[in-house]
């Protein structure tokens, strides 16, 4: 298996880590194109693996490999920290975002924001968009018999809208795109501080601008607002948008390409849907716990014993939402998509207190996305001859899924 | 146990047994009810485990806290009698309280 070159440096065992708990492990390796994402994944809930691992890779860090200390994991800042998000550890101090990387109570004030930028009520409101954008896209080339989803569908949709939130130009989603990527999937070709720098001149003069000058848009909203009864510095405000925009550029285009991926193969499921549009909100809940696809640590805080584990202050662990979903201790035949499941608690959107403010706008992306297309192109397959490319990293994504269609 | 009644948009009648101590949105989820999601668990963060409130019941629960009432305001269809509902904590004297679903949570 051709495996790209290590990034980042590897980790001395350290003493408290038992042999029999270390794995080789590269959160950033990018397996051959015919390796299943999931299945990739859930070799860390092979038998024999025990349900913490430490690999060396990326400086060094434990990963959490069951459902229900996932979610335990995500949901208990008292016992880890969002300190470090990103791996390995240094590239946290040349990115900062929040307020992912704030335990409370100071995650607070910043997340009140995001909550009301992101309710119910604005989600609602951008419906009628949601989906004119959608028929559009889609019917730039319904005619045509083929597309290549991901840049011509996956990568616009979620992208556009965001944009218009924020009151950028549509134009700028490459560059951002590119940048984000770097964040989420490095592939050594910038430095950490280089991409931080990226962002921050991008970012900082629209910032500055909106100061002046506030729109009704997300980002002069946050601006505006008041953090314990102080304005937000501008500091603060370029990494609260910079989260916003690396969150809503980098995620659903992701859940989109798994499952198109999915409907392209299965044709019954896809009959399903067309046959009864009633099926898409329960599909909908069935893709997300079955195509979870962000992985990002916790900082232990005060050296602990958990589920019989020695942890040490400041270790840090990688908590993969893809193992919740998928855990057979958690649903049965995980790895089969059953629209008719009873589907409880998974991690696919983490949990607590930093749990995804996004969840609401990607769950209706993805329901209208799902009743626009397959009532347009009901048929579709993955293009003959080819394989569709997937990439690997914090967050998983498809880059490359040529479909066709008859016309 | 004490009885929690949740009547969905539909008009149907849930009868769930809670745990005193529970809330309302746990007691409901638990039970995987449609109508109500309760998306980030119970910290305040989404305002999708909102219902309304029976009339008859709502002068016995505490009124809803500032931080409930900001989230509140992120709901859809929101009524005066309308709750966060993992905010209400059932107990003895919540036996057989009454909630109704909105006809959408977003
Ligand atoms: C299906 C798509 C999505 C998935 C799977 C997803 C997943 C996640 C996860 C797992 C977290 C928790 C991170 C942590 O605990 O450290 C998170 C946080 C976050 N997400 Fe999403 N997300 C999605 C869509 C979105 C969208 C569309 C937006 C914004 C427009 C968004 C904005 C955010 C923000 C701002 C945070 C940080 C919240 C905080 O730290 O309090 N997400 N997301």
């Amino acid at each position: 298996m051709a495996e790209t070159q290590l990034l980042f440096r590897k980790a001395e065992v350290p003493e408290h880590v038992p042999p029999e708990n270390v794995i080789d492990f590269d959160l950033f390796a990018q397996p051959s194109a015919d390796t299943d994402f999931f299945e990739y994944w859930k070799r860390l809930q092979a038998p024999g693996v025990p349900d913490f691992v430490w690999t060396p890779c990326n400086g060094g860090h434990w990963i959490a490999t069951r459902g229900e200390d996932i979610h335990t994991i995500y949901a208990d800042h008292d016992r880890f920290s969002s300190r470090n998000i990103l791996l390995p550890a240094e590239r946290n101090e040349a990115i900062r975002v929040l307020p992912t990387s704030l335990d409370p109570p100071e995650h607070r004030p910043f997340r009140s924001l995001i909550n009301h930028a992101l309710s119910p009520k604005v989600v609602r409101g951008l419906e009628p968009s949601i989906r004119e954008l959608t028929v559009s896209l889609i019917e730039g080339f319904r005619q045509r018999g083929h597309c290549e989803f991901a840049s011509e569908f996956a990568e616009l949709l979620p992208i556009s809208l965001f944009l218009k939130m924020v009151n950028l130009p549509v134009e700028d989603r490459l560059k951002l795109k590119a940048l984000s990527e770097q964040v989420n999937r490095p592939d050594g070709s910038m430095t950490p501080e280089e991409v931080n720098q990226g962002f921050y001149d991008y970012l900082m003069p629209v910032l500055l601008e909106r100061r002046a000058n506030p729109g009704d848009d997300i980002f002069s909203q946050f601006l505006a607002g008041s953090i314990d009864g102080r304005p937000m510095t501008d500091a603060e405000a370029f990494e609260l948008c910079m989260q916003v925009l690396i969150a809503g550029l980098d995620t659903v285009v992701s859940v989109l390409g798994f499952l198109m991926m999915f409907l392209a193969r299965n044709a019954e499921h896809r009959q399903l849907l067309v046959d009864d549009p009633a099926r898409i909100p329960p599909a909908v809940k069935e893709f997300l716990r079955r195509f979870p696809l962000v992985a990002i640590p916790r900082t232990v805080i005060h050296d602990m014993e958990f589920q019989g584990v020695r942890f040490k202050e400041g270790d840090l662990i990688l908590v993969p939402t893809m193992l919740h979903g998928l855990d057979d201790r958690a649903y049965q035949c995980p790895l089969e998509v059953d629209f008719e499941r009873r589907i409880g608690i998974h991690s696919t959107f983490g949990a607590g207190v930093h749990r995804c403010p996004g969840s609401l706008l990607a769950r209706a992306e993805l329901r209208i996305f799902l009743e626009e297309w397959l009532s347009r192109i009901p048929r579709f397959d993955i293009e003959p001859g080819r394989t569709p490319k997937v990439l690997y990293g914090i967050v998983g994504t498809v880059v490359d899924l040529p479909l066709v269609w008859q016309v | 146990m004490v009885k929690l009644i949740v009547i969905d948009a539909e008009g149907a009648e849930h009868v769930l047994d809670a745990e005193p101590g529970r809330s309302v949105m746990k007691a409901a989820t638990d039970e995987l009810l449609p109508g109500i999601m309760g998306e980030c668990g119970g910290c305040l963060s989404c305002a999708t485990c909102h219902g309304y409130v029976d009339e008859a019941w709502l002068s016995r629960l505490d009124p809803p806290g500032e931080e409930e009432l900001d989230m509140l305001s992120c709901a859809v269809d929101v009524e005066p009698n309308s709750r966060l509902t993992c905010q209400i904590e059932m107990s003895e004297a919540l036996d057989g309280l009454v909630i109704r679903l909105p006809a959408a949570q977003f």
